[in-house]
């Protein structure tokens, strides 16, 4: 052995001996426990035991307070002082058992592991880690408040958009009012057109009511206004309403086969003419109405969807995001449904949405999708996202 | 890993309305009866007592080694070929084969470890009517009558054993088909017509012997299976007077004392992949191996039957007349459907001796690593990296020890074995140095289907060296499995496993480490699409058919995967291999377990009998899938099953794909509780276990016994199958019942005391001893008289307590006495068998308890030391002292607790290793 072996053993004894003279495994809190005195009282009072058995590597105490330092109790506990990061326990199984479980490498002082001191690494990342997270935090925060504003500013387009077509069903409303008694009153010429032209029907031919009722319109009437007179109040919103309805309508069937009497009867012709354009007017905009009604239930039951105590999460709304895990490829579109698709390109419906599913102390921290299609022998599918 | 049905996309969708017609059990219709099976009809249609063989004495032959003796059938003037050897060890071997085969017939080769050693023979008495034999010193013989053909072995008045006694011999000799005879005489070659030749001479007498069905040909469901030689069945008759209980023959998931078959099907041992299996049934299972053991107060023997075709074997009992007194005797007949007839009767007179007699054979359970005597933590399927790093994590959260964790077959790139799945586990180093990092191993599965994908490696180069077994046109043999098509490797030649075993070298199974072990599934082997779930029986292996190999198929897969992980040690390190499918002589390669078992107590019972009938034939290192496989256990079910678990040799969780997770901390704070401590109580005495290993390693003796092993004079536990021994000395008793209260545990031995291990409360033995149970009972006993050590720190892993103290459990006899033995070595290597070892015996007598070296030439140092001493049965001392090698004494404290007679010595700290005695005053 060389000298400097011979140095470092002393070093090595010297440390040794230094750390002997205190009780190993304990926190400064437990200190005044092990007092050194003659005996040592065993944490729980159970039993008095001479001084020099603590830490000797043989459990006298129940509770196993008489080895902190060694692995010798079943449920013990080996106190990490960790200088530069966190102090923590580690149960006493741990001591000596050749994994370094301690980041100051003290829970291995007599085994064949390597420890090396990490606690000034680990407490310098984790102090970066917590600047960073601050930093995430006030990014977040910073985020958060662009969103609740954006939300806000959707909130208010989305309020705009809702007054407003509750506006336009208002005029709507008045008009089908105005339609149903224009209908009324174009019925009513009509049967008095009708009257006109056929005092009394032909005896020779019997003919269907429908076709009677056409043949009624044979008489010269007044002609119906146009629609562009009706518009001229109402805005260019319900206008746009009304084309969009025209266009999905049906085209008009072919005409019934005329009676060339009516037909030739200018006022009758007219009559009819203005009954049925009357009546398609008010179907039309029935229609409207409804389906504005339908899109107005929409956008309330949207609006009243639960967007966070600040609406922050009203950005998400009719956006989707994809995500690929081997095989699959998800689709979520939030506050709508959840999809996968399979490389083969099948897809399946995880889930529509239902509600927030986070606990209570953090309900926006979970979305919960429901209805998914059922998995093999499963119920139908529940889905929660973190 | 589960049976065919379960997972085949492809079949799934055709058979779901079978699937649910049969509701959970077995679908009895694939498989076969032995009606279904032609050979075993044919033969079991012979009726007893018409043998139209007769022994040709003045062909009788003696050699040194051994006695020959021609057999002719009076019916066909076939001749036999009788082959008699006396081996050492009290053993006689009896070979029947044809004396000229058209062709040879297969004989099994790699069971016995090496040539049997014999010892001469000796004819002391011949007459016209038949030849003695002396079977040694003693008053055994061997008797040879010549009409019928018979043979008794006897012991003084008593006959031990007769064979052919009823005259069930039938040798249906190799023959050619009729049809093609004139074709194949104008054909075939020199031998051959030479051959016919010498025997239409021989046969001028003979009778044309009609074809039966099913010898030509024989179809099983849509299977057709071609057979080109005809039939080549054999059977033999053995009858045990004196004997009403025998046992072995696995696998069956069956009662431990073997049933009569009379009115039902026979026990059958035929390798297959079993769905969903169903309990009390002789149906075949994985694995098999021919070995029946017969049991009286007076005598132990057992006979094996060196046969590796499908065989099944029919157990009777009828009345003999022994002696002048009517005494119940037990008829044994085995079939089977080629190769010859090799029997060994082993004589015991003991069960120590039987089994080392059969140890002598087929060779010793191998020594496992300590670590595999672990627990083990399985599923199918740990799902990616991160998945196996929580399930590790949470080990050490719920502070659960445990030793390795396994992957299923959804680790590898599509089902390719030797690789690993690029998404899910793409840093497989890196994983498993995680692993080791805290002491812990990994097992990945590596099954002998073989996917068939031109841009497979180990595919590539099988088929380029023509390895794969050949179906009966000459292709290579592809069958439906895991990965689909798939190839399967011919195991049986020897440059196969040779190649085979160099796959595990570190460099060529990419991301494999030290730390990585493996499991060979679906060996038996398990082919979706071909009869029975297994191979054609028509497919070839080189010169032979699958027919004449089909059992050993398994036993060669693990062979040369325990070949590989020794090799790629360099040859220092002790193997770790679980196999499914096993035959005679596969102790040798590792462990097994019992297959596809289910979440059910009728499961959790019957993996006692189960591994009892395995450990009777060589094979200790045996579990059941903790928990069971299919369907989900109750908690209760999974917490008994764990209690269980702990106490029988191979102790692994694992659990079907579709089934809920169950590691143990997911059924609430207190199971969790119970788990620990049930695994706890595991490692706590691994030293235990592993010097029983040791001890089966050395001498071929069972690791988990029945009680009758060790009591074989006490009637009363020849059948007891719902406690076991561990050795001689721990006694266990699981509970294996719902919502049980108590159980009634028989404690044999008459004077003898046991002591609960728990308690430490005394019991006398011989009698039935009722236990009040709550969930966390375990009855266990130790037998008064012995000493059991321990280690008590329990840690992460078992190599985390490798230098740990040991506790000694000194548990005294009613005489005052006790012995015991402390085995340590690395734990891992084969340098014990450099001697690189410590062995002791530790004995108790007359207030001294003493350590003394039970292998004075053996080298081992070790780091541990005796913590502390517990006697159990003793009055108070005065003083206590230790008196070490050097002569020095010292004062040891100790505790004593009246009540439990429980003396507690505190830290004695001599090294494990060093000489030592303890004086109780």
């Amino acid at each position: 052995m060389d000298m400097h072996h011979i140095a470092v053993a002393v070093i090595i004894w010297a440390a040794v001996f230094v750390e002997s003279r205190k009780i190993r495994g304990i926190s400064i809190s437990y200190k005044r426990f092990y007092k050194e005195r003659k005996s040592f009282l065993c944490i729980d009072g159970s039993k008095l035991i001479p001084f020099e058995q603590v830490n000797d590597d043989y459990c006298d105490c129940a509770d196993g307070s008489d080895e902190p330092g060694t692995a010798a109790c079943p449920n013990g506990h080996f106190y990490c002082a960790n200088l530069g990061f966190r102090p923590h326990h580690i149960q006493s199984s741990r001591v000596n058992d050749g994994i370094c479980d301690c980041c100051d490498g003290s829970d291995e002082y007599n085994s064949s592991a390597h420890c090396q001191n990490t606690c000034r690494n680990l407490g310098q990342k984790e102090r970066a880690e917590l600047e960073e997270r601050m930093r995430r935090l006030n990014e977040g925060l910073l985020m958060k408040r662009q969103l609740v504003e954006e939300g806000a500013d959707v909130w208010r387009e989305k309020q705009a958009e809702l007054s407003e077509l509750q506006k336009v069903a208002e005029d709507l409303q008045i008009r089908l009012e105005y339609l149903r008694k224009r209908k009324t009153e174009a019925e009513a010429l009509k049967e008095a057109a009708l009257a006109a032209a056929h005092p009394s029907p032909p005896p020779e031919e019997p003919r269907s009511p429908i076709r009677a009722e056409i043949s009624l319109d044979d008489h010269d009437m007044p002609k119906p206004m146009q629609d562009t007179d009706l518009l001229i109040d109402t805005d260019a919103r319900l206008q746009q309403w009304m084309e969009s309805a025209e266009k999905r309508e049906e085209s008009p069937k072919d005409p019934e086969a005329r009676d060339p009497a009516t037909e030739n009867d200018p006022d009758a012709k007219a009559a009819m003419e203005a009954a049925d354009s009357a009546v398609a007017d008010l179907k039309k905009s029935e229609e409207a109405y409804q389906r504005l009604q339908m899109e107005i239930r929409e956008l309330e039951d949207r609006l009243a969807i639960d967007f966070g105590s600040e609406r922050e999460f009203l950005f998400l709304l009719g956006r989707c995001f994809q995500i690929i895990a081997y095989e699959y490829t998800y689709t979520i579109c939030p506050f709508n449904q959840v999809t996968q698709k399979s490389q083969a390109g099948t897809e399946v419906l995880l889930g529509k949405w239902d509600a927030w599913g986070g606990p209570k102390d953090n309900p926006y921290g979970m979305m919960k999708y429901d209805r998914g299609e059922p998995c093999w022998q499963d119920p139908p599918g529940l889905l929660m996202y973190g | 890993m589960a049976a065919p049905i379960d997972r085949m996309g492809l079949l799934l969708v055709i058979l779901l309305p079978v699937l649910f017609s049969i509701s959970h059990a077995v679908d009895r219709s694939n498989f076969k009866t032995c009606d279904k099976s032609a050979f075993c009809k044919r033969q079991r249609d012979v009726k007893p007592g018409q043998s139209p063989y007769r022994a040709l004495l003045e062909t009788l032959e003696l050699s040194n080694t051994r006695l020959t003796l021609q057999l002719i059938n009076d019916n066909n003037k076939v001749r036999l070929l009788l082959e008699l050897y006396r081996l050492q060890g009290n053993m006689t071997r009896v070979k029947i084969n044809e004396l000229k085969p058209l062709k040879p017939r297969y004989e099994v080769p790699d069971v016995l470890v090496k040539d049997p050693p014999t010892e001469p023979l000796s004819v002391l008495d011949r007459d016209e009517n038949g030849v003695v034999l002396s079977l040694g010193a003693d008053s055994q013989r061997l008797i040879i009558s010549a009409r019928p053909f018979r043979l008794d072995i006897v012991d003084g008045p008593n006959v031990l054993l007769s064979i052919n006694s009823r005259g069930l011999l039938v040798f249906e000799q190799l023959r050619l088909r009729k049809d093609t005879k004139s074709e194949t005489d104008s054909e075939g070659g020199e031998d051959v017509e030479q051959n016919v030749a010498e025997k239409g001479e021989e046969e001028e007498e003979a009778k044309e012997e009609e074809d039966q069905p099913g010898m030509w040909e024989e179809t099983f469901k849509s299977h057709s299976d071609g057979k080109p030689n005809g039939p080549t069945s054999i059977s033999l008759d053995f009858s045990f007077p004196g004997v009403e209980h025998v046992y072995g023959i696995p696998e069956h998931a069956d009662t431990l004392k073997l049933k009569s078959t009379e009115g039902g099907d026979p026990y059958r041992l035929y390798n297959l992949d079993v769905f969903q299996y169903e309990l009390n049934n002789p149906m075949a299972l994985y694995g098999a191996v021919p070995v029946l053991l017969s049991h009286t107060a007076e005598r132990t023997m057992g006979i094996f039957w060196l046969n590796a075709a499908e065989t099944w074997v029919d157990i009777g009992s009828s009345a003999s007349v022994q002696g002048g007194s009517e005494k119940s005797q037990t008829d044994v007949r085995w079939i089977s459907e080629s190769g010859i007839i090799d029997v060994f009767v082993m004589l015991g007179p003991r069960p120590t001796d039987v089994f080392s007699q059969y140890a002598s054979l087929t060779g010793t359970q191998s020594f496992p690593p300590l670590a595999a005597l672990a627990y083990h933590q399985c599923r199918w399927n740990y799902n990616d990296q991160e998945d196996v790093k929580a399930v590790d994590d949470g080990f050490d959260e719920h502070d659960i020890p445990y030793d390795f964790i396994w992957l299923d077959i959804e680790h590898t790139d599509g089902k390719r074995y030797f690789t690993w799945d690029p998404l899910k586990f793409s840093q497989p180093r890196e994983m498993l140095q995680n692993l080791m990092d805290k002491k812990r191993k990994m097992v990945t599965i590596v099954d002998p289907h073989i996917k068939v994908d031109s841009g497979y490696k180990i595919h590539k180069e099988i088929s380029s060296k023509g390895f794969y077994i050949k179906n009966k046109d000459g292709g290579d043999y592809e069958g439906w499995c895991w990965p689909g098509n798939a190839g399967y490797p011919d195991f049986t030649k020897p440059e196969m496993r040779a190649w085979w075993a160099s796959m595990f070298a570190y460099d060529q199974y990419e991301g494999s480490m030290e730390n990585l072990y493996t499991w060979n599934d679906m060996n038996e082997p398990s082919v979706f699409n071909g009869p029975e779930v297994t191979m054609h029986k028509d497919a070839v292996h080189g010169a032979w058919e699958h027919r004449d190999v089909h059992n050993l198929y398994g036993f060669y897969v693990q062979m040369a995967t325990a070949q590989g992980l020794i090799q790629r040690s360099g040859g220092v390190e002790r193997p770790f291999v679980l196999t499914r499918a096993f035959f005679a002589g596969s102790q040798r390669y590792g462990a097994v377990w019992t297959g596809d078992n289910a979440a059910e107590w009728g499961h959790l019972k019957m993996s006692i009998p189960m591994c009892l009938s395995l450990g009777l034939v060589g094979i200790s290192f045996c579990g059941a899938d903790v928990g069971g496989f299919f369907k989900t256990p109750s908690p209760e079910l999974l917490v008994r099953w764990y209690q269980a678990g702990a106490y029988q040799p191979f102790f692994r969780a694992h659990a079907h794909l579709d089934t809920p997770r169950r590691e143990p901390w997911l059924f609430g704070p207190e199971n969790t509780a119970l788990i620990r401590e049930a695994v706890r109580q595991r490692y706590t005495l691994l030293p235990y276990w592993y010097q029983l290993f040791y001890h089966a390693h050395r001498t071929g003796q069972p690791v988990m016994r029945p009680l009758w092993v060790e009591y074989p004079e006490n009637a009363a536990t020849f059948a007891i199958e719902d406690e076991f021994l561990l050795g001689k000395d721990l006694l266990v008793h699981p509970v294996t019942d719902e919502g049980s209260r108590g159980v009634t545990a028989y404690l044999p031995g008459d004077g003898e005391v046991w002591y609960d291990v728990h308690t430490y409360k005394k019991h006398q033995g011989n009698q039935n001893l009722y236990i009040p149970v709550t969930m966390n009972s375990i009855p266990v006993f130790q037998r008064g008289g012995s000493v059991i050590s321990r280690k008590e720190r329990v840690r992460r892993s078992s190599l985390c307590m490798q230098d740990d103290p040991y506790t000694l459990y000194v548990a005294v006899s009613a005489q005052g006495t006790a012995e015991g033995e402390l085995y340590i070595d690395d734990g891992h290597t084969f340098n014990y068998e450099k001697q690189q070892f410590i062995h002791r015996r530790l004995t108790f007598a007359e207030g001294t308890l003493s350590s003394s070296n039970l292998s004075p030439d053996s080298q081992f140092s070790t780091a541990s030391w005796i913590e502390r001493v517990v006697f159990m049965g003793v009055t108070k001392p005065n003083t206590a002292t230790l008196r070490t090698a050097d002569g020095s004494e010292s004062a040891l404290e100790f505790e004593f607790d009246p009540s439990s007679e429980l003396l507690s010595l505190r830290k004695p700290g001599v090294n494990a290793g060093a000489e030592w005695t303890i004086q109780l005053r």
